[in-house]
């Protein structure tokens, strides 16, 4: 239950040995090294070093990085196979991970065939539209029965294109005859928004016809590039579609039978990717002609190890303990009972690094709270069950098992809860007991059914609020007694402790003996004087009083604070009354076959949904009250997550020496 | 014999608690149109916008929850319903208005946060949860609604 403590660590060393260092750096995994942009504009350092950089080489191995993650995109595409539920990282050992470096020509050629695939794939589309917007402009004209080349003879002209919609064909066609005489005008089709007109006139009257229609909106259509009817022309490019679409296929298939390639292509990424951070991380190095300088966080507990590393690649080096005022890495350090509890703190904010880390206290009470609101034993089996396959199935690492097991937590707890307060997908028992066998059989609730009794539910959700307050009231005294503010830890948490359990005893005290009225009274009484007396201590003035006051007056926020915890009781009664509606609505049908699929799909849907919308409400409404009611007591957030120089890979997981810090 | 007689007013009552429906209706919409916004961009995001779309869901939800509580104890689901005194009857209108109420506009309220959180998803995706905690902030005020709307129906003498 804590913040992992840090060292830095200065190091200068031989360039010579600079590759093989970050190499076995990279490979030991637990230093985080910094940037020293700082120093470069110092004075002293200014003079003497330069930062390392070899720009020209990251962007060569991002640029394969690239390609390779587009092939695998590509293959991910049209690959028919099934994809797994969860992306985990394969094992892969050392040597296979060294002898793809030696081999990345190949792989580089196997990446550019797919990306080639694709690019014919592109082409294809291309022509595809191509065809398709020709066939458009193509298609109102399927009945003009003339070679489009054909367009002038000798003496006459031939004119096509389309008229607005408002002008009548008909009437258009007559008007042209009276102006140009001879003339032969056909309509072709009509749509929504065009007449599709063509037109013989004779080279005299050419001019007059053309301008007659123009003043009617008329747009001459030129199907350059076109020859035989219109009708030759649809068929020819269906074919030519046609073709395409079968090559495209033929292409398609070729990529999926790719797929076998894919673990090969993702190692090579990955590879890459390490090599890339190696040339990355030199940005954080400072160098002079022959040597080389860095510094960087370590885990406390790892600075033998890292010396051990330094000495062999023969460097002077220095540990020291983190300076005021230093931003200071932070990771959390807890049992593997209450790491998956971490992610709850991380989703909040990495606690400073002097601060305090809260995991394993909160940890029982988020487990508790969760059940509670969902309560229901058949969704805690469920839930678990489910969890724990995943976890046995898939070897999850990271957030993603943290969560898992964490929701097998939580499924462990509503089981409990659901068993206390009787609720087994609702009453599914009753209801099928009834509906089936004529008799009511009910399982019992081993402590009471929140239903209907839901004032001692109550009662007990604001008792568990109260506790949690209270201990994050005690972290936030623990740490001030540990600065060596006792004074404040009395005036801060002491006197609401006192007023808190005063009011509780004087208000409520009197149904189990009654001499705890009157203590009650008194701690009251002396709880308040005494935040009346020192809430303005820091005040000056008139402040000093009004302090008081309005310390007096946060009695409000610990009120609101501890009724929020009313929440448990109307979640935890959400999931019930939803089981209960969904197992009376199955129950409708009767008995009989008939009523038995119904009862089971009413019962599938129902119970999936519920558990879906109120797990999620758990979730949230756990996390917020650790957020909101708990941390706000004490925490102290904002720390910079630890992020040690180590293998970034995404696919595989180099399984020799692989060091994580925690 | 008025038509204010206790059943109508216990009928009245369920149906002002499922009004809250209106709030989910309209929050839901709400969410529904960032997140709408938010797959143009990036489709793989479906199940993260989907997960803060149905917050708002909620309140149309506890609606139901006080409305069939309701129908449940006057009888009207098992098909004979309970002859209600006018108090009575009140009794069951004033369980409604809580839930009812509060959950029309806290579904507005929550949509609203949902779609902000769904703004700060597209761009800060590991930031979701905190997105999830502010929508889910609103929320609180239908839970006590709902407390409420339960604490008085459970009191209802029938």
């Amino acid at each position: 239950m804590s913040i992992v403590k840090m060292q830095k660590v200065a190091v200068i060393g031989l360039d010579t040995r600079k590759k093989e260092l970050m190499s076995r750096l990279m490979d030991f995994g637990a230093v985080e090294l910094t940037d020293q942009a700082e120093k470069l504009e110092d004075e002293l350092w200014k003079n003497a070093v330069v930062r390392d950089e070899n720009q020209e080489e990251v962007s060569r191995l991002e640029g394969k990085i690239s390609r390779a993650e587009q092939a695998l995109e590509i293959i991910e595409k049209y690959d028919p196979g099934r994809k797994p539920l969860f992306k985990t990282r394969r094992e892969v050992d050392r040597t296979r991970a060294e002898a793809v470096l030696e081999k990345q020509e190949d792989a580089e050629k196997k990446i550019e065939a797919v990306l080639h695939l694709n690019e014919r794939l592109h082409q294809n589309a291309e022509g595809m539209n191509r065809i398709d917007s020709d066939r458009l402009a193509l298609g109102p004209w399927s009945s003009y029965d003339l070679p489009l080349e054909v367009r002038e003879t000798r003496q006459c002209v031939m004119h096509m294109g389309v008229l607005p919609v408002s002008h009548d064909p008909g009437e258009t066609g007559r008007q042209l005859e009276e102006t140009a005489g001879e003339v032969v005008f056909r309509l072709a089709g009509s749509d929504r928004d065009f007449h599709y007109i063509a037109f013989l006139t004779t080279r005299e009257k050419e001019e007059e016809a053309v301008s007659l229609l123009k003043q009617k909106g008329f747009s001459e259509t030129s199907f350059h590039g076109f020859s035989g009817t219109v009708k030759e022309n649809l068929e020819r490019l269906s074919r030519q579609r046609a073709a395409l679409e079968a090559a495209s296929h033929g292409i398609e298939a070729e990529i999926a039978e790719k797929a076998c390639l894919r673990e090969e292509i993702e190692e090579y990424c990955d590879m890459m990717t390490v090599e890339a951070d190696k040339e990355k991380i030199r940005t954080r190095l400072l160098k002079t002609r022959r040597t080389f300088f860095l510094e960087g966080w370590i885990p406390a507990g790892c600075t033998e190890k890292a010396a051990a590393i330094l000495e062999e690649n023969g460097c002077y080096y220095a540990f020291r303990d983190p300076e005021e005022g230093e931003d200071v890495p932070v990771v959390l350090n807890n049992s593997s009972f209450f790491t998956p509890f971490e992610s709850i703190t991380e989703m909040y904010s990495l606690p400073d690094y002097h601060g305090f880390d809260p995991t394993s206290i909160f940890a029982l009470f988020y487990a508790i709270f969760f059940g509670m609101m969902l309560s229901d034993a058949g969704y805690g089996i469920v839930m678990a069950v489910i969890c724990f396959v995943v976890l046995k199935k898939y070897p999850l690492e990271g957030n993603m098992y943290k969560m898992i097991k964490l929701f097998f937590y939580c499924g462990i707890s509503t089981t409990f809860w659901g068993a206390m307060f009787g609720g087994w997908f609702g009453n599914i028992v009753e209801v099928v007991s009834s509906t089936f066998a004529g008799h009511t059989v009910t399982l019992p609730p081993i402590w009471f059914n929140p239903i209907e009794d839901p004032m001692t539910l109550l009662i007990f959700s604001l008792a568990l609020g109260i506790i949690h307050i209270f201990i994050g009231m005690g972290i936030k005294a623990y740490m001030q007694i540990r600065d060596g503010h006792w004074f404040d830890a009395v005036c801060d948490e002491g006197f609401w402790y006192l007023t808190i359990l005063g009011l509780i005893g004087w208000l409520g005290g009197g149904t189990v003996a009654a001499g705890l009225v009157s203590a009650g009274k008194w701690m009251t009484i002396i709880g308040a004087a005494g935040l009346l007396l020192t809430g303005g201590r820091h005040n000056k003035g008139f402040g000093k009083i009004t302090g008081g006051l309005g310390n007096i007056y946060n009695i409000t926020s610990y009120l609101s604070d501890i009724l929020s915890y009313a929440r448990i009781l109307a979640l935890g009664l959400a999931t019930g009354v939803i089981a209960q509606v969904v197992n009376t609505m199955g129950g409708l049908f009767g008995g009989g076959i008939g009523g038995a699929i119904a009862l089971i799909i009413i019962f599938i849907i129902g119970h999936v949904f519920n558990l879906a919308i109120n797990a999620l409400g758990a979730f949230i409404h756990s996390s917020r009250l650790q957020y909101i009611e708990f941390f706000g007591k004490f925490y102290e957030d904002g720390g910079e997550p630890f992020d040690p120089f180590r293998r970034k890979t995404r696919y595989i997981k180099i399984a020799q020496n692989e060091q994580e810090a925690h | 014999m008025s038509i204010f007689d206790g059943n109508s007013l216990a009928l009245l009552g369920a149906a002002i608690a499922a009004l809250a429906g209106i709030g989910s209706a309209m929050g839901v919409g709400i969410a529904g149109q960032a997140a709408s916004g938010v797959l143009a961009e990036d489709p793989k995001k479906f199940g993260k916008t989907l997960i803060l779309q149905a917050l708002p869901g909620t309140q149309g939800i506890y609606g139901l929850i006080i409305a069939f509580l309701i129908l449940m104890k006057i009888g009207m689901l098992g098909g004979s319903m309970v002859e209600l005194t006018q108090a009575q009857g009140l009794y069951f209108l004033a369980a409604g208005i809580p839930i009812g109420l509060v959950g029309i506009w806290s579904g507005i309220a929550q949509g609203k946060a949902a779609a902000a959180a769904l703004q700060l998803m597209a761009k800060r995706p590991d930031q979701m949860a905190k997105g999830i905690i502010y929508t889910a902030m609103v929320e609180t005020y239908a839970i006590f609604a709902l407390l409420v709307s339960v604490l008085m129906w459970l009191n209802i003498e029938v």
